[in-house]
Parts: structure tokens; sequence; C-alpha cells
């Protein structure tokens, strides 16, 4: 197979991992009582920095409030051990992408939650817990 | 194998300058020589990287008190709780309880009514112990050399130790994470004996005393899939041994392991009263 081919493959199985996305997270480093699992927003902004980082990646997105005023919000996803098996890389999201994020907000209110997919202008949806696709 | 690993003893006596009187025993292993290999070669092959899969076998994902083990009594207020049966209650398998939950005697039953258990330390980046450490949503690697299998696990860069070459578990084990391990072969299946467990998250969500021994049985079911079989036996906290059922892996021969470093980017905590938290604070100040 190609690396062209590969790469299509593999973006249509992180796609296709959003029937699952959400569903039922992995838990290996924490419990998810601090976030809202019952409840999701949508922020829509530009990537200002993907940490591929352990425990967690944690994706940081400018979006404007409702006044206008610019703010960053911290969206924890699954590690990069996790993700790399199933198509992502340390440059699946890079700084300036445009997305928008539904997440599981933190239920103190911070500016932060759990990431439950990403969804670019193009329509390409972004999941994380789909199935591996390294074999 | 194992015959051949001669163990020598010797005594180093204690004289580095000060008057104390002290002993120190030094253990010192023969070389594994070529026959030692060849035998190791004959056994199962477990070596490689195994992707872990649900199941049984390993209690909670997480280090904490919470999880796919069966919930402690009332206190937990979940479903199917342990309850401290009459010993000849709910007797499976082999005497091994299935998975209605393990049977605690009345003194372990009443500590696990008490809320207290085993915080979420994995928040804070403590690895969970056995047998949690065996159920992460990432791989493990098995390594196979001449007395001794080696169980890597990719979450939190974990080691564990289990020595085939015919040693007796130590009598008074330091408490550990992972405890003292020790394998030997019965029929092609690896049975692995550990004890000596120190009080901290395991993935279990009852208590434990410090007689508890935990069993698993590893056994190649086909080239590529294993299966670990784990059982708990705690004279002390269990009225009868209490079966996780069992847990399937699969081998992929073009897996490596990855690092991960949990204090690397870790924002998530559990504070002293228990209260779990994220930090948010200088996003830029993360290594990568």
């Amino acid at each position: 197979m190609s690396n062209s081919m590969k790469q299509a493959v593999q973006r249509a199985l992180v796609v296709a991992g959003l029937c699952v996305a959400g569903t039922g997270l992995a838990v290996a480093h924490h419990s998810y009582t601090t976030f809202d699992m019952q409840g999701q927003k949508v922020i829509s902004g530009t990537v200002k920095k993907f940490d591929w980082t352990n425990p967690h990646s944690w994706l940081w997105l400018e979006a404007p409030n409702e006044q206008g005023v610019m703010e960053t919000w911290g969206i924890e996803g699954m590690s990069p051990n996790y993700l790399a098996r199933r198509g992502w890389s340390r440059s699946t999201l890079k700084p300036g992408d445009k997305i928008s994020v539904t997440f599981h907000p933190l239920k103190n209110g911070d500016k932060g939650g759990s990431f439950v997919s990403a969804k670019r202008d193009t329509g390409e949806v972004l999941g994380m817990t789909g199935a591996i696709t390294d074999p | 194998m194992q015959s051949t690993n001669r163990i020598v003893i010797g005594f180093l006596a204690g004289s580095l300058g000060f008057n104390a009187i002290g002993t120190a025993q030094k253990v010192t292993h023969a070389a594994p020589t070529a026959a030692d290999w060849a035998a190791l070669a004959k056994l199962p092959d477990l070596t490689g990287v195994w992707e872990v899969g649900l199941g049984g076998g390993g209690g909670a994902a997480a280090g904490g008190g919470r999880g796919a083990a069966p919930a402690a009594p009332a206190a937990a207020g979940r479903g199917a709780a342990p309850t401290p049966a009459p010993p000849a209650a709910g007797r499976g398998r082999g005497g091994a309880q299935g998975r209605g939950g393990p049977s605690l005697t009345p003194a372990y039953a009443a500590k696990a009514a008490s809320p207290a258990l085993n915080g979420d330390q994995s928040a804070n980046c403590l690895p969970p112990g056995l047998p949690g450490i065996m159920s992460q949503p990432y791989p493990l690697e098995i390594l196979m050399t001449p007395g001794k299998v080696t169980i890597i696990s990719e979450a939190y860069t974990q080691v564990r130790h289990i020595y085939t070459d015919g040693r007796p578990l130590p009598a008074d084990p330091d408490p550990t994470f992972f405890g003292t391990s020790i394998g030997r072969w019965e029929d092609g299946v690896l049975v692995i004996e550990s004890v000596g467990f120190a009080e901290v998250p395991r993935g279990l969500s009852f208590p434990f005393s410090d007689k508890l021994r935990i069993v698993e049985r590893l056994r190649l079911t086909d080239p590529d899939t294993l299966t670990i079989e784990t059982t708990l036996i705690d004279p002390e906290a269990l009225t009868m041994p209490y079966s996780m059922g069992s847990r399937t892996l699969r081998r992929h021969r073009n897996w490596t392991l990855a690092e991960y470093i949990c204090e690397e980017n870790n924002r998530n905590f559990v504070d002293q009263e228990g209260k779990a938290g994220v930090r948010l604070a200088n996003p830029l100040a993360s290594p990568k």
C-alpha cells in the first residue's frame, strides 16, 4: 500500500472511530469525575498549541467569547501512546488550524474539558477512541 | 535450565572503617549457558508486545478504587456488592469464586464499607499496583531470559520481575506496588505467584491484607493470543479465593513500546482530601 493510500485509510479509520467516541474512554490515568461527562460543549476557534505529551495530550484552542474577547481553552485528550496507534500523530492538529471542538466541560466552570471530537472546516471529523489502525 | 543456575552464597564482612559488626549477604548467580538458552527456546514463546484486551484479570483500568472490579458493599452504593457470605456459598469452579464478586470476611466487609478506600492517586502519577497495572489501555511487553520473565508496562513505564529460577517466595517480603514474584511452568502455562503488597491503589475495590497472594496463569491459546487468568487469595480478607476471570491479549509483532513519562505534562491531581482537579495554568509551559 502506498503511503498516501495508507494515510487515506488511516484518516477513514480515525473518522470511523467516532462511532465509539465518547461512549467509553479507556481510563488509565484518572477518573473523569471533574468533567461533566453527560454534558457537551462546542467551541470553534484556532489551534494555539497541541501538546503531544503524557499522560494526556492537551489541545489549546483560542476562541472569542460572547463579548468577542479571545479566550484560551484547554482540552484534555488521550495520550500520544494511545493516539499513535489510532492514526494520529503530533502534527494531526497544528497551530493555526481552524476547528470546532466538542468536549465534556469541566464541572467547575474553568475553560477546559475532555475531548470528544473535532471538526475541520473541510468537514473532516477527528475522534480519539477508535479502533487500532496499526496492525 | 533452572538447575544450572547455581546459587553461591557468600558472606561479606562489614569492615568499612567502623567497629560495627555487620554481615551483608551476597547472592551470586551463575552466568546462563548455551544449554540454558536452548532450554528457553523449548518453552511457549510469550515474548513480544501485547495489546491488552478487555475482560477480567486485572480489575479496574484506573489505579483508583472504582472500576471494573466488583464494588465494595453498601457505602459504594453500586450493584452487586460483596457480602460476608457463608463459607459454603457461591463456590465456583476450582473453589474460586466467579463473577459474583469477592466474598469478604466480616472484618474486611466492615473495612470496605468505610469511604476512604484507595483514592485515585494515579491522577498524581503513581502507577497502580498489581493487578491493576496489567489492565491499563496500553500494551505490555514480555521478555524471557534464563531464570526470569520480565513484563514491561508501557503505562507509567513500569517493570515487573518474575523469577523462574526455582527460588522460593520470600517469607517476609517488603510491601511493594507489584509484590515479589516467582514463576513456574505447568504444562505450558506460566504460573506467576506474587506476595508482599503495599497499601496502594491496585484497581481493587475491596480491602486486602498483608497475606494477599496473587496467582496469574499465562496461557497461549493460539500463536498470537495470550490469556491471563488472575486469582486473589487472602485468608484474612477473603473467605475463598477470588477469581477475577480471564483477560485476552493480542500479540503485535511489529509494535514497539512507546515512552510514557507521567510527570511530563500531568495537569490532573487529587488533593489530600481526595478531591480531584485539573490545572489549566500556563499552557505554553508544557514541555513539547
